[in-house]
């Protein structure tokens, strides 16, 4: 399998002799007849990457012979002719220039026009700035694709992020992956939808840091989209999900999450507009609610899927009337038709509504939110920035992001996000917290430390960080040990009891070995630990 | 005294000096007689020339310098090998100077020692079969010939000579094989793999190729031959390894006995089917044989008849009362001439079914029970029935007249040991009927010519030795044969016929169409660059098991960065499948069978993914 250099060329030597093409491989003695392609593909193997070799080639072969070449010659090698595998990774030498000042360059494929209409409008505007910060850590590029000869269509550089107008012919049969074979030094994936994003897990060398929001409109296939990139992460990936409880739902999923991070959005704090007492004249102005004056204003920020997510707040409303409810939630605004006196449902749609935001979170006595996907931590942040306590509702304990500024209520949800909590205790956790002795127990400095911490410098600066733990880890990581002798799975007759059983028969040692270890070791050439391992467990091998 | 040596006179001089000197005094007179003759033992030693016996023709050489060292690429046998500078010199006058013209000539340039030294390593590298022609040049006899006419045959441990003295060859299976050999050229030059260049006969050779060379020499091997035909002995090292490699030319295993042995033999044949590509096969003696691999394994395919043949020229019938008295005659007992006669051509073995053939003749004193054979074995030494006569051992244009003198010729074979039963296609081309038991590949032989006897048949336990002919019936078909005259005579009749269809040309055309049909299917094999990844799937929403599934993803990407599929860029299948894939990629379609029959319990349903998997693969491809 071409997919990336795993060996070096030994010590040969090229001649041509009677119109035939001959290597001599001067470390083992093997002598090896090659054709045309195999010897322009040996003179650039040292020197060239697998993407310039072929791209160099393509004018004068065929795409599948230039491919077939390498596949012979690294077949060679497998043998032991000619290249020998490369035990050791080369040392990623790209990301390693931070000391000399380049930046990374990061391709980030774009396709968004699926995930637009399943965005709201804040996560869409988090990844906007998210870029917009990247771009003072990394170079970001794009990829476009337009046809030789046709419509000259090139796109214009995004703001932040270069566009790579590539022409290929119309019959060109590589895929986009294959481009960011060339010149990378990490991809960037933020794509909810998992389609073409995947082939990018097997550009070899390039580390992947993907980053996923638990978008509520998505949650039906979130789930099996966590599931997916895990399997297709290799050590040198890293899957970023926004808040720890995501973390911790694949952990008791069983998914191994030592690339998963936890990197939250950045948060857009403003200077606050006077007092609180001013935030909630505003705020029962602007909805009409004398109440929100009056009566203690909790702030609600979910995810909810809208249909349980109306039947819940409106049973916490009934079961709270004496609190005025805030609720955020980017999906009910339209769907919750007529929410109790004292609840008001709100969400940024443009720049104009999330500008007044702010002060509706100024307003606030307490903050809750359920943890769970779909529930925009960035968002409860914001919040809180405003050195407003929380409740957290949630099923792992306190969230690590907002441990000492609330507590948390036990609460549960399943895969698919239905949500049970108890409302007495739920109710109860409120009125406690909203008690002025209970709020001296807040971390002063909590609001402060959160403006501190994220913001979208650091996240962008973390993220690029990423790539480096990355090529780090594939090195600590790397030498698999192969064993010597070649498998054949063969069936056996077993004149004890006359039936007769799969095995493995070794070459080279020529005994019968047991299938199972033979089986894993030959999925393991080709999958990661974790595939093979849940192989192993659906067919109920040891 | 350089070079003074000239005669053992001469040196025992110096040593009666030496003794002298010693016992008149002085140890320093001593010292320097011990110098000299250190210095003319060094100087006999040296003088010893290595004799290589130049001139040599050399192998297609092609000598050239990398990192200030001097190389030989050895064209025909796919090797490089580091040279020293005299080496080479050594190289260049090889083939048109002798040993002593080279000596001599580069003798001005270097040491003494250091051209015996060069010729010690020459010599060792032609040990191993490097550099020089060993044997004939044939390379222009082989040139003239087109590529599809040869065939490489491989069978290490028997001497190719061996099949072309037929009286040295015993066992039937060699026998079938020296028979089918003489055919095959008929129609392809066979070259066997052996340790020199040389022609044995005409269309037949053997060549310096040895076992250890052919994986080196495969694309050479794929260039000049359009198969190799080989002989399946189950304890064989080498051929596992060469099925790995797809450049060779189709590889033909003949097999033979399936049973017997606790197994091996069918094991060590399920171990060559799961290895063999695609284009490779087996050959079974009967359909027999064919049919009992076929019934264990997925792809019966693999396995085809190729019938042993009989010369029906020299096996024919002869007249009966004449061949008797001949027989008579010679081991000096008259009742062969009148009495009906019995008989039995083989080693006198039990597993051969002797031990059965003295029962027959106790069972029936009546008749007379003939065995010819190499000698009589243990059974030697035991007291036999008086009406059963060793007729002794004969050379090969012997055995028709032998045969004639049989009125029923009787197989009574333990199972497992018989795929084909070649004496008894030779006794039925003479016009005698066989009476044989039932089980192995004997009675597909037989057919209608003969009478088949009741046997034990234990058909499920199929590695041991546990099928045994029924003594009682063979008795009754014998009987029924000998007093039955015009019955008799049917079944010589039809013997004769049949035999007349089984002939080594019909077996030695069937081979090279056997490999004409597997070279149609090596071009038929794609690779398989598809990639898949497992995933686990998330728990249905209604079930209260909330545990992850396994599945498989199938990328539309190829190992290549092309796209295979189209839409999507994602597929699901299920976990089964990926794993066939991922098989698939470095491994045959049969491993994927084995591992297959262990993950899948319904053996429909395995097959069923097997298909698809592989259906999936040529679609993409």
């Amino acid at each position: 399998m071409v997919s990336r250099k795993r060996y070096r060329l030994k010590r040969h030597h090229k001649f041509e002799r009677d119109g035939l093409k001959y290597v001599a491989d001067l470390e083992t003695g093997d002598l090896v007849e090659i054709n045309d392609v195999e010897w322009e593909i040996l003179g650039r193997y040292e020197f060239q990457t697998l993407h310039q070799i072929v791209e160099r080639l393509k004018g004068k072969y065929k795409l599948t012979t230039i491919f077939e070449g390498i596949e012979r010659l690294e077949q060679l090698g497998r043998q032991g002719s000619l290249l020998s595998p490369i035990v050791k990774p080369v040392e990623p030498t790209r990301v390693k220039d931070e000391q000399t000042d380049r930046m990374p360059k990061l391709l980030v494929p774009f396709h968004f026009t699926n995930e637009k209409t399943a965005l709201d409008y804040l996560t869409g505007l988090n990844r906007y700035r998210f870029l917009k910060h990247l771009s003072a850590f990394a170079e970001l590029e794009t990829l476009a694709f337009s046809e030789i000869g046709g419509e000259k269509n090139e796109t214009p550089d995004f703001d932040e992020v270069r566009v790579r107008n590539l022409r290929v012919p119309k019959s060109n049969a590589l895929v986009a992956p294959w481009y960011a074979l060339d010149g990378y030094d990490g991809i960037l994936l933020l794509s909810q939808f998992l389609t073409d994003d995947l082939l990018y897990y097997r550009v070899p060398d390039v580390p992947i840091v993907h980053c996923i929001d638990g978008v509520q409109r998505l949650r039906h296939t979130l789930l099996k989209t966590l599931l997916t990139l895990s399997a297709f992460q290799r050590s040198k990936d890293t899957l970023v999900v926004k808040a720890s409880w995501m973390k911790e739902w694949l952990a008791e999923l069983g998914v191994p999450v030592e690339n998963v991070r936890v990197i939250p959005d950045g948060v857009d704090v403003v200077a606050p507009i006077g007092d609180k007492a001013l935030a909630k004249q505003h705020t029962a102005a602007i909805f009409e609610k004398p109440m929100f004056m009056k009566q203690p204003v909790v702030g609600l920020i979910s995810g909810f899927e809208p249909h349980r997510g109306a039947t819940w707040i409106s049973a916490f409303a009934r079961a709270n009337r004496h609190l005025a409810i805030f609720v955020y939630d980017a999906m009910l605004t339209d769907h919750y038709q007529h929410p109790p006196e004292n609840v008001v449902v709100f969400s940024a749609d443009d720049e104009e509504t999330r500008s007044v935001l702010p002060i509706f979170f100024q307003a606030l006595d307490l903050v809750c939110f359920p943890a769970m996907p779909g529930t925009p931590l960035s968002t409860v942040l914001e919040a809180m920035a405003f050195g407003v306590p929380c409740v957290a509702i949630s099923k792992y304990g306190m969230p690590e992001e907002v441990v000492g500024a609330g507590v948390a209520v036990n609460a549960d949800w399943d895969h698919f996000g239905n949500f049970h909590v108890s409302m007495t205790e739920l109710s109860k956790t409120i009125y406690k917290s909203l008690q002025p002795s209970e709020a001296r127990g807040l971390d002063e400095n909590f609001s402060e430390r959160i403006v501190q911490q994220h913001t979208r410098k650091n996240t962008a600066q973390a993220i690029v960080q990423l790539f480096a733990e990355g090529l780090q880890r594939e090195t600590d990581n790397f030498g698999t040990e192969r064993t010597l002798f070649p498998p054949i799975f063969c069936r056996r007759y077993e004149p004890e009891t006359g039936m007769l059983k799969s095995s493995v028969y070794r070459l080279g040692i020529n005994r019968y070995d047991g299938l199972e270890t033979a089986l894993a070791e030959v999925l393991a050439e080709r999958h990661m630990a974790a595939e093979v391992e849940s192989v192993f467990k659906y067919f109920q091998l040891e | 005294m350089g070079g003074k040596i000239s005669c053992l006179k001469c040196k025992i001089c110096i040593f009666l000096t030496f003794f002298v000197d010693f016992a008149r005094k002085p140890i320093k007179k001593m010292v320097f007689n011990m110098h000299v003759l250190q210095s003319l033992i060094f100087k006999v030693k040296k003088g010893r020339k290595k004799l290589i016996g130049f001139p040599k023709t050399l192998h297609q050489l092609h000598i050239f310098e990398a990192d200030g060292n001097f190389y030989a690429a050895d064209l025909e046998k796919a090797r490089v090998v580091e040279l020293s500078a005299i080496m080479l010199d050594t190289l260049k006058l090889a083939e048109t100077q002798t040993d002593d013209t080279i000596f001599e000539t580069l003798g001005a340039s270097y040491e003494d020692d250091e051209v015996s030294e060069a010729f010690e390593r020459l010599s060792d590298l032609e040990k191993e079969g490097l550099l020089f022609n060993r044997g004939e040049d044939l390379q222009s006899s082989f040139k003239t010939e087109s590529k599809w006419r040869k065939l490489l045959v491989v069978i290490p441990g028997i001497n190719v000579d061996s099949f072309f003295d037929i009286e040295t060859v015993s066992a039937g299976t060699n026998m079938a094989l020296s028979y089918m050999i003489r055919h095959l050229v008929e129609y392809t030059d066979l070259h066997f793999a052996g340790s020199r260049n040389r022609k044995i006969t005409d269309g037949v050779y053997e060549v310096d190729i040895g076992i250890d060379d052919l994986i080196r020499l495969r694309s050479k091997i794929a260039e000049t031959y359009y198969g190799l035909l080989t002989l399946h002995q189950e304890h064989d090292r080498w051929l596992l390894p060469l099925y790995r490699y797809p450049e060779f030319p189709p590889i033909v295993v003949q097999c033979h006995a399936p049973r017997g042995h606790g197994g091996q033999a069918m094991n060590s044949i399920f171990r060559h089917y799961a290895a063999m590509r695609d284009c490779d096969g087996f050959t079974a003696p009967s359909d027999y044989v064919r049919d009992f691999y076929a019934n264990y394994v997925w792809d019966p395919s693999f396995f085809h008849t190729l019938p042993n043949g009989v010369d029906s020229k020299l096996f024919h019938p002869m007249d009966k009362a004449a061949a008797k008295h001949e027989i008579a005659e010679e081991i000096g007992d008259d009742r062969i001439k009148i009495a009906p006669t019995v008989g039995y051509l083989s080693r006198v073995q039990s597993e051969k079914g002797a031990s059965v053939y003295l029962k027959l003749a106790e069972l029936n004193p009546h008749f007379l029970f003939l065995i010819a054979g190499p000698n009589l074995g243990r059974y030697a030494s035991r007291a036999l029935p008086n009406n059963l006569v060793y007729v002794g051992f004969h050379p090969r244009e012997k055995l028709p007249l032998i045969y004639n003198a049989f009125d029923v010729y009787c197989f009574p074979s333990m199972s497992g040991e018989e795929t084909f039963g070649l004496t008894v296609l030779e006794a039925m081309a003479c016009g005698v009927p066989p009476v044989v038991p039932n089980f192995d590949g004997v009675p597909s032989v037989v057919g209608d010519a003969g009478l088949v006897a009741d046997a034990e048949n234990f058909d499920h336990d199929v590695a041991t030795l546990v099928s045994y002919p029924c003594p009682v019936d063979f008795s009754v078909k014998i009987n029924s044969l000998l007093n039955n005259t015009e019955m008799w005579h049917g079944f010589s009749e039809r013997a004769r016929q049949r035999a007349e269809n089984f002939t080594w040309h019909n077996t030695a055309e069937r081979i090279v169409k056997l490999f004409e049909m597997l070279h149609h299917k090596k071009k038929l094999i794609n690779p398989n660059r598809l990639l898949n990844v497992f995933a686990p799937t998330p728990p249905a929403e209604d079930k209260e098991s909330q545990e992850l599934k396994c599945r498989s993803i199938l990328l539309s990407m190829n190992a290549n960065y092309e796209r295979c599929l189209m839409r999507d860029a994602v597929y699901p299948l299920r976990a089964e499948d990926g794993v066939v894939l991922s098989i698939l990629k470095n491994h045959t379609p049969r491993e994927a069978e084995a591992i297959l029959a262990e993950l899948v319990a319904d053996k429909t349903e395995a097959m069923t993914i097997l298909k698809r998997v592989r259906g999936l693969i040529d679609g993409t491809a």
